[in-house]
């Protein structure tokens, strides 16, 4: 056997076991990191009684700290691939990965759930998947847009409206809460991310989504979708934890709703949090790949 | 066995979250099992998504000059390490890269090494694994 046949078992086996612990988070059967203390805060709550999602979301650990120079001044920077926890580096059990683009590439294609295309589109995503270096609008530094962006990084919330504001690309959407419906002229837009309008269903706030373009894709393995796709965001705090979840539903080219990997983000405890602001994108590397297909 | 499902186990951890980076196909552009190496005059850094950038101009035998561009890691890897101003144009640099597959004058950036000795190194996760994709 040879190294890369081992290594395409031991991927599969490890993301069947992802899997599973990703399905037992979200049924409740096991809490997610720092479920424990998430629970015992009580859910912050604006003066109108709904949940506050305002701060920030993410961040505030894994990460080794800035890198420090040798005693003869020498510095190493090594981008690691897969996030360990400070306490992991801690206890230096963050293991350097092997094959860092192929092992992202395996997770990205193994969700809980794959969206399910009709048959007469199962080649055009094995062509795009295939051929992402040259077909990944992301990849030509495009937006990522709705869903793709995933959750945000930051969340201002007022009576009328929510303010998303994304790490990456200095992105920002505002979403109107107050019940209005779609406008009927935005709505027919054709944008990356869409037509947003919100509102509270209990304690989750429901973000309805409509007039897209058909350039962004719904995630990395080449899962494109129509201008016709709709799909429903949903935010829900529970104490300091924010869970993001979104469903696609695309009658054009999908036989049933897709639902995007949910995430459950800790609120940053840090008080000097903020967003820098992200430095523009070029694309300089296509001209010289190989091959057109990523990990 | 025992120690195979242990390292299924740490595999497991490891992926059970998406990866954040974005993935430029490292290894549809350059040979990470290869090494070149130059010294040449820094003409410009260029803090860049997805990729930060230098651009060097390296002297031939005959006088005249190659052009160089080299690629690391995201502009963000270096901010949050207090890298930016470490490298200015006019600086001569000795490079260590990963070449480019197409054989261009281009390389995935391995280690630099100032004139004073002191070297910094900025690699995915194992600059001497060639296997680190």
């Amino acid at each position: 056997m040879n190294q890369l046949n081992r290594f395409g078992i031991a991927a599969a086996a490890a993301a069947a076991m992802s899997f599973v612990s990703i399905h037992a988070a979200q049924n409740g059967a096991e809490p997610a990191r720092g479920g424990a203390q998430q629970q015992n805060v009580p859910t912050p709550r604006t003066p109108d009684g709904h949940p506050d999602l305002s701060g920030m979301w993410g961040g505030g650990g894994g990460g080794g700290g800035a890198v420090k120079p040798d005693e003869k001044g020498n510095l190493v920077q090594l981008t690691q691939g897969r996030g360990c926890s400070k306490q992991q580096f801690d206890l230096g059990n963050c293991q350097p990965g092997i094959n860092f683009e192929r092992d992202s590439g395996v997770r990205q294609r193994m969700g809980p759930e794959i969206p399910m295309y009709k048959p007469e589109f199962w080649e055009r995503v094995q062509y795009l998947d295939r051929n992402g270096t040259q077909e990944d609008p992301e990849f030509h530094c495009k937006p990522a847009g709705v869903p793709r962006m995933g959750p945000p990084a930051k969340i201002v919330q007022t009576p009328t409206e929510v303010i998303l504001l994304y790490a990456q690309g200095n992105q920002f959407r505002v979403i109107p809460i107050d019940g209005r419906p779609h406008d009927p002229i935005k709505s027919q837009d054709t944008t990356w991310y869409g037509d947003a309008v919100g509102k509270w269903e209990g304690d989750t706030l429901v973000v309805d989504i409509v007039g897209f373009n058909d350039e962004s894709w719904i995630e990395w393995p080449g899962w494109f979708h129509s201008n016709n796709m709709h799909v429903t965001e949903k935010f829900t705090r529970t104490g300091n934890a924010l869970r993001w979840e979104a469903i696609v539903e695309d009658p054009d080219v999908l036989t049933e709703p897709y639902h995007v990997e949910g995430r459950t983000l800790r609120v940053n405890p840090n008080p000097k949090a903020t967003l820098q602001e992200d430095l523009p994108c070029e694309e300089r590397d296509a001209v010289h790949m190989v091959t057109k297909e990523r990990g | 066995m025992k120690k195979v499902f242990g390292l299924l186990a740490i595999v497991a951890l490891s992926l059970a979250a998406k990866p954040a980076v974005a993935h430029h196909a490292l290894q549809a552009e350059f040979d990470t099992a290869k090494r070149g190496e130059f010294t040449g005059t820094l003409t410009k850094f260029a803090m860049i998504n997805p990729h930060v950038r230098w651009f060097f101009d390296v002297k031939k035998a005959d006088g005249t000059m190659d052009k160089w561009e080299i690629t690391g890691a995201g502009p963000q890897a270096l901010r949050q390490n207090g890298m930016t101003r470490i490298f200015s144009v006019g600086q001569t640099l000795k490079v260590s890269y990963a070449p480019a597959r197409d054989g261009s004058n281009t390389g995935r950036v391995v280690t630099f090494t100032f004139p004073d000795g002191r070297t910094v190194t900025m690699y995915h996760e194992d600059p001497n694994n060639p296997n680190d994709l």
